[in-house]
């Protein structure tokens, strides 16, 4: 029983926030301070969004993966803000311009995929060139654009109960991704085709519509996360959401999704990300060298796999 | 079947050989000195670091894996040699010790990666990743940042020549040796037996954790080598060297015509992958559309390379 | 002298099930052995013992006059024991010569692979096959490309290219046609005269009387009886098949007798292992389908479902002529379809019992949002009218048992009151009491109006349950078997129709 509990992802990532908590407190008094907090849960919220796109793929199986979300948070950031160019009227239309893009982007990852049969690996990582042949073609090198005065306070300060408005919306996207998961046709369909696509067909679900439809919605959650990244940071760059690609994938798995796919849900990987998060930082907050930071942060990663990454089946 | 339908699905190279034809061809008329033999010759050493990982990727790929940590196999090699050097004094057979243990080493985190994945079962993707981030802090503990020198033998050898031709020509020759050698063995039949049915594999009796842990280990081992190669270009040490080969070299594979899900594929394949995905980005600087179109162009060709990589993998099925 | 192979008294059970009690054979130098018994009778567990697959809880296993350890198949393997494995041993990318040498590589002087020996061995061993390999069989070509039964000649070959001394082969027949079985059979009868013996599994008794020297047949996990074939007859090995057991009684049903459209109506359906089948099933009747395995059985219903559409014919359904593109449009249409091979068409591992069965609901009632509560005690109804014995609806699908996994897999259709139930083998691999559930269940529904199609490897289950049974044979119907035709006697003679 006790195993049992300590293997379930959820109690495993919420243990694992406690004891890095805990830790930064040690090291370093006040890292566990209110205000620390919710910067630390701000950025985890950027993470966690990205993540809920990566984790819907992950779960629709069939190898499910995306690695263009990184070059898409970078889409999103840019085009939101030379949309929005510092005025608070434009905030709308560059959630729109940014969602859209990036939602059609993702649309033709699930095209190939689904249809031409290319590895979602392959296929997004593919897709990663010519998204980032786009962006400088839009940049054309320079930076451009920035955040909306609004959009960075809704980021940055606190709006509610000490909080920054981006909590909310996380919080919000959390709930609507519990309710696609666990109270529509489409999240038992994700569920069904990951676990088995060939029986998800054979009770009539639309196996081929619900994959593409995935990663058009991993697109979209990283185009809103590009926008959100413009407004935490006021200005993009380039190369900007380069490191959501495997961070979001690191969160995903930490978060008890199984790469398999067909199992898991969302508020494990919203732990998942605070968990990385709060231990990036940890370890920033060392002051270890580089090689400390990044060796810690590799031994810890594979720790959490052995616990519960460990591929219960051959693949057959 | 035709004979020679059949002798074109048999190797999945051949479609990797046509569209390196014609890109040559592209190449050439753009870039009219394209054929001398100084181009060559640096275009050549430009890839070779490339097709060196891509030929180790290869062999992880057809067991079914995949080999994330690559890129930092080649970075640590990389610093550990170059300080090796620098404490053995710089002459000869320090070089070559220091050599010999940078090739132990990335044999080393091959065996580490076949051991996480094939014995512990981690998924392969996550688990090299996460080495990957171990065996990168541990080049940054050799050499925190960029620097260091190895001595002029070592540099000039690698872009000298011996007996006439120049040195990078004779790794090409050794790599495709090596290449050739173990195509030749049955441990080539076993790679591609568990990646493509691993559950059948097993049942004929196929040792599958060995063979899943020796695909990794040669991919350490040619890492090392890309790693060798790549100080004789820099001729200094970097912590960061390797970043970009993981994808590019997987890029490579499956361009080469190598299923990504195992089974099929070649490490020649691979090689004239590497020179596909180098020769693109060269068409597209020769043919000078607008500076900003470059990367967009390069990333489309190179996506539909990669589409037509997998489509020729899966060949045609019945069934 | 000893005989090359003894067992006796071998035990083993798989958790609470016990797949063998008392499993004795004993095969001579130079024997064709076959092994006999219904489907779950120990035959498949014995032999995976003898080939080192299964470790034995219990009991004898002497190989060579001498006991032997077999912890793993290469063991068997190294004294001498070749097991033929229905399709699992085969990879697909590869080509079929090298299958048939994987692991046992040719080799030339320092280890290297030796093209020339291996086209040399391997075009040895295929001209014994040459005339009946079929389309597109060559060894350069990967197994992926070929035919059920170009796949089973190659399983075939690579066993033999081992040289064992003892070859087990389980339903190495069960896909190949008659002169693919001959040349098969003069294959074992060269081995024999060589002092290779074999342990033959199969279903086709004629099969068993053309090539056997003995006949073991077990029941119940227990070897009952051993004949030299010479000595005996078909009557007295279903005999010890069967046992004393009363064979049971048709109970015949009357159909309610109406007027109203047929249920189901399949016209000149045509697939590529189909030729012009037409049928129809009326409200209230279970029509069999009869024959040996793999004769277009599944195809027609997996057709019907739209899994493997027609190229040709039309369905409709109530009277009314639908377009079947897929299982989609079928479950809208009341269609349900419950396959035998439940881990490959059926199961959503790791998912709780109660997500196993709402995808069918969702999906045939195009309900978008739902709450649990809303759906749960209807599929508890479902479960409960199959006596299916689980925790709760939130277990794990992998909690339950095959069979009452299987209960699952066919509540998950009561619950969306499916008017049209087409059943491929769905009692295969269950055990006796929850086949007794589905088939009282498939009775009630049928007199509620339902309409049936059957399909069932095994005879006795067909005869059972069907009002009619069509006979399949190739691709196409033979017979139809009604009223004073419906006998063991008639579907054995019509499904041997052309075939025997």
């Amino acid at each position: 029983m006790s195993t049992a509990l300590i293997r379930n992802p959820l109690v495993l990532a919420f243990l694992s926030i406690l004891v890095i908590l805990a830790a930064g407190e040690i090291i370093s008094p006040g890292f566990a301070r209110g205000d620390q907090i919710s910067k630390l849960l701000t950025v985890s919220a950027i993470l966690g969004i990205v993540a809920a796109g990566q984790c819907l793929v992950v779960i629709g199986g069939r190898e499910g993966i995306d690695l263009s979300v990184g070059v898409m948070i970078s889409l999103g950031a840019v085009l939101a803000g030379n949309v929005m160019s510092g005025s608070n009227g434009a905030i709308a239309p560059a959630f729109l311009v940014a969602g859209g893009a990036t939602f059609l982007i993702g649309i033709v990852n699930g095209l190939g995929v689904t249809f031409l049969r290319i590895p979602p690996l392959v296929m997004t990582l593919g897709m990663t060139g010519v998204v980032q042949g786009g962006l400088t073609v839009i940049t054309r090198g320079i930076p451009s654009g920035n955040a909306a005065p609004a959009l960075m306070s809704f980021v940055n300060e606190p709006l509610f109960l000490g909080l920054p408005g981006i909590l909310f919306i996380w919080a919000l996207i959390g709930v609507l991704m519990w309710f696609l998961l666990r109270r529509t046709d489409l999240g038992y369909a994700i569920y069904a085709m990951g676990s088995n696509e060939r029986a998800a067909t054979l009770v009539g679900v639309p196996v081929r519509f619900i994959r593409v439809l995935l990663y058009g919605l991993s697109g979209l959650f990283a185009g809103i996360t590009g926008v959100l990244v413009i407004g935490y940071t006021g200005n993009s760059f380039v190369s900007v959401g380069d490191q959501y690609m495997l961070l979001s994938i690191i969160a995903v798995v930490i978060g008890g999704v199984s790469l398999n796919g067909g199992t898991g849900n969302y508020f494990g990987v919203m732990l998942g990300a605070i968990a990385l998060t709060l231990l990036q930082s940890v370890l920033t907050t060392l002051q270890l060298e580089s090689w400390g930071r990044q060796l810690t942060f590799g031994v810890v990663l594979v720790l959490l796999m052995l616990l519960y990454g460990r591929s219960k089946r051959q693949r057959v | 079947m035709s004979p020679l339908l059949r002798f074109m699905t048999s190797r999945t190279w051949l479609v990797a050989l046509a569209a390196l034809l014609v890109l040559v061809a592209i190449n050439w008329y753009l870039q009219p000195n394209l054929m001398t033999p100084r181009v060559v010759r640096s275009n050549l050493s430009v890839f070779l670091p490339v097709a060196l990982v891509a030929i180790g990727q290869t062999y992880v790929i057809l067991a079914g894996d995949i080999d994330l940590s690559v890129g930092a196999i080649v970075s640590l090699v990389n610093v550990i040699v170059v300080s090796l050097i620098a404490s053995f004094g710089g002459d000869v057979p320090g070089i070559l010790g220091a050599m010999a243990i940078g090739v132990g080493v990335g044999i080393a985190c091959g065996l580490v990666n076949g051991f996480l994945v094939a014995v512990l079962r981690l998924q392969s993707i996550v688990s090299t990743f996460a080495t990957g981030i171990v065996f990168g802090a541990l080049a940054l503990l050799v050499m925190p940042t960029a620097g260091g020198s190895v001595p002029s033998v070592y540099w000039r050898s690698y872009g000298g020549t011996l007996g006439g031709v120049p040195v990078i020509y004779w790794i090409y020759g050794v790599s495709l040796l090596m290449v050739a050698f173990i195509a030749a063995r049955p441990f080539f039949k076993h790679l591609a037996a568990v990646g493509g049915h691993r559950a059948a594999s097993f049942q004929t009796g196929l040792p599958t954790t060995r063979i899943r842990i020796g695909a990794y280990a040669l991919c350490g081992l040619f890492s090392a080598f890309a790693a060798l190669c790549l100080t004789g270009e820099t001729a200094s040490g970097d912590p960061l060297l390797g970043q970009a080969l993981a994808l590019s070299s997987i890029l490579a594979v499956v361009v080469g015509g190598t299923a990504l899900a195992g089974g099929r594929g070649s490490a020649f394949g691979s090689i004239l992958g590497a020179i596909v995905v180098g020769t693109i980005s060269n068409v597209v600087f020769f043919a000078r559309p607008p500076f900003e179109y470059q990367t967009l162009i390069e990333g489309a060709i190179t996506l539909a390379a990669l589409a037509g990589g997998v489509l020729v993998a899966r060949g045609r099925r019945t069934q | 002298m000893a005989p090359l192979l003894d067992v006796a008294g071998v035990a083993k059970r798989f958790g609470a099930v016990t797949a063998l009690s008392d499993g004795a054979l004993r095969v001579g130098t130079g024997e064709i052995h076959a092994l006999l018994g219904a489907n779950g009778s120990g035959k498949s567990t014995l032999c995976k013992i003898i080939a080192g697959a299964v470790a034995r809880d219990a009991g004898v296993l002497q190989l060579h006059g001498a006991d032997a350890v077999l912890k793993h198949p290469r063991d068997a393997e190294r004294l001498g024991v070749g097991l033929f494995y229905q399709e699992l041993s085969l990879v697909p990318q590869l080509t079929v010569a090298d299958n048939i040498f994987l692991g046992h590589e040719r080799t030339a002087p320092l280890g290297f692979l030796s093209a020339r020996r291996k086209r040399a061995d391997v075009t040895a061993l295929i001209s014994r096959f040459a005339p009946v390999l079929g389309d597109g069989f060559s060894p350069d070509v990967p197994v992926a490309r070929l035919a059920a039964d170009q796949r089973q000649i190659v399983e075939i070959l690579k066993v033999l290219s081992r040289k064992p001394k003892l070859i087990i082969f389980d339903e190495a027949t069960a896909a190949l046609d008659r002169r693919q079985v001959a040349i098969f059979f003069d294959v074992l009868r060269e081995l024999r005269a060589e002092g290779v013996s074999s342990i033959f599994i199969s279903h086709r008794m004629d099969e068993i009387f053309a090539v056997s020297d003995r006949i073991t047949v077990m029941r119940n996990g227990v070897t009952v009886a051993s004949f030299a074939t010479a000595d005996t007859d078909q009557d007295a090995v279903v005999h010890a098949m069967v046992g004393d057991a009363p064979l049971r009684e048709r109970i015949e049903h009357p159909r309610p007798a109406n007027a109203a459209p047929a249920r189901i109506t399949l016209t000149s359906g045509t697939s590529r292992r189909l030729h012009g089948v037409s049928l129809s099933v009326g409200a209230g009747e279970i029509l069999g389908l009869g024959g040996l395995q793999g004769q277009g059985q599944s195809v027609l219903l997996q057709g019907l479902f739209g899994a493997a559409p027609f190229t040709n014919g039309t369905i409709a359904i109530d009277g009314k002529p639908v377009p079947v593109r897929s299982p989609a449009a079928a479950v809208r249409h009341g269609v349900a379809y419950v396959s035998g091979d439940r881990g490959r068409d059926a199961a959503l591992q790791g998912r709780s019992i109660f997500e196993n069965i709402a995808n069918a609901t969702l999906v045939r009632e195009k309900r978008r949002v739902f709450w649990p509560r809303q759906l749960k005690p209807r599929f508890e109804e479902a479960l409960k009218q199959l006596n299916t014995k689980y925790a709760s609806l939130d277990a794990p699908i992998g909690s339950l048992s095959g069979g009452n996994q299987q209960k699952v897999f066919i509540a998950r259709w009561l619950a969306t009151g499916a008017k049209v139930l087409l059943l491929d083998d769905p009692a295969k691999g269950v055990d006796l009491g929850a086949k007794a559930d589905f088939f009282s269940l498939a009775r009630g529904l049928a007199a509620e109006g339902a309409g049936i199609v059957f399909y069932a490897s095994d005879d006795a289950e067909l005869l059972s349950v069907c009002d009619r049974i069509l006979v399949f044979n190739s691709g196409r119907i033979t017979a139809e078997l009604t009223g004073s035709t419906l006998t063991s006697f008639h579907l054995t003679k019509a499904a041997y129709g052309e075939a025997a």
